[in-house]
């Protein structure tokens, strides 16, 4: 048999598939940890999400907003509506103006992960 | 996802959806190319667990990987090279080690007592009388349409192993194919 020949042969003999019983079964096998993969990388963005949330709160709580709460159990002596309304201006210039530059980028990293989450769910979805 | 059927159509819309996301799509893929690459694993020398193995994470890879597919070449070849390249990876010292006859390459000896019955030969069992060296290089080059560079390279052994590798291989698959191929032969003339 002339070499092309035999060459195109087993070329043609490899590209027949061998049967396989379990082929459903493999395939179902594949779907499985396809599903897998994608629901570990829907926890691992929402939990780097969480973590990154409570970082933050966590690093704006202890920058300012109990220094600001210990100062006005402190001042006692003020007027309860003045006290209040000097802590309501205290928050709110806190909620405003971000604690540190880490919290800063700390408050962009999690909405950055809520947004890749929100992501996510839409292409599954979708 | 409103329905759960699996999507028809060209394996190259079936690719595009699964690029988008659509596992169903991609699902489909894998029932319709999952045998020929298992079979290809198997045929480069891995056993069936390996194989399957193998199989399975080329399928998980060529997900993460089937937005670079462009139909340019059929669907099939282009996962079948993945799976190569992951077995490859994987047996990639061993390899390496058969093929420049560094550890002791015999052949399957369960193939030598095989009875050479025409009807009973077909290429899984052909492969068999094959060593291990001859069979990784045959099956890459004519089952996953890799060239002897590509080989060489990736191994990273000289090509003249591999071609003589494939030649030998060729000679004793030549033999032992013969009486299928000269049988239907016959009956085409006849």
């Amino acid at each position: 048999m002339a070499e092309p020949d035999f060459e195109s042969q087993l070329t043609r003999l490899f590209s027949e598939a061998p049967p396989f019983p379990d082929a459903e079964l493999f395939a179902a096998q594949v779907a499985a940890s396809l599903d897998r993969g994608w629901a570990l990388r829907r926890v691992l963005i929402g939990g780097a999400g969480v973590a990154a949330g409570v970082v933050a709160a966590a690093q704006i709580a202890a920058s300012r907003f109990s220094s600001e709460l210990q100062t006005l159990s402190l001042d006692g002596a003020r007027g309860v509506s003045a006290d209040i309304d000097a802590a309501l201006h205290k928050f709110n210039q806190l909620v405003a103006t971000p604690a540190s530059v880490e919290a800063l980028w700390l408050v962009a990293g999690l909405a950055a992960l809520a947004l890749a989450f929100a992501v996510t769910r839409a292409m599954e979805e979708f | 996802m409103s329905s759960q059927r699996p999507p028809t159509g060209h394996d190259v819309e079936l690719a595009a959806l699964a690029a988008a996301g659509d596992r169903l799509a991609y699902g489909e893929l894998v029932r319709r190319h999952g045998s020929a690459v298992r079979g290809l694993l198997r045929r480069m020398g891995a056993d069936s667990a390996m194989a399957d193995d193998m199989a399975q994470d080329a399928f998980l890879a060529g997900f993460e990987q089937v937005a670079d597919y462009r139909g340019e070449g059929a669907f099939g070849g282009w996962i079948k090279r993945i799976a190569a390249r992951c077995y490859l990876r994987k047996i990639k010292r061993e390899a390496r080690m058969i093929l420049t006859g560094e550890i002791q390459d015999g052949d399957d000896p369960t193939a030598l007592n095989e009875p050479r019955t025409a009807s009973r030969i077909d290429l899984d069992e052909a492969l068999k009388a094959l060593s291990k060296g001859e069979r990784l290089c045959v099956s890459l080059c004519y089952g996953g349409d890799w060239s002897h560079a590509e080989v060489a390279e990736t191994l990273n052994i000289p090509i003249g192993t591999v071609k003589s590798h494939v030649k030998r291989g060729l000679d004793k698959l030549r033999v032992r194919l013969a009486p299928k191929t000269e049988g239907a032969r016959r009956e085409a003339h006849g």
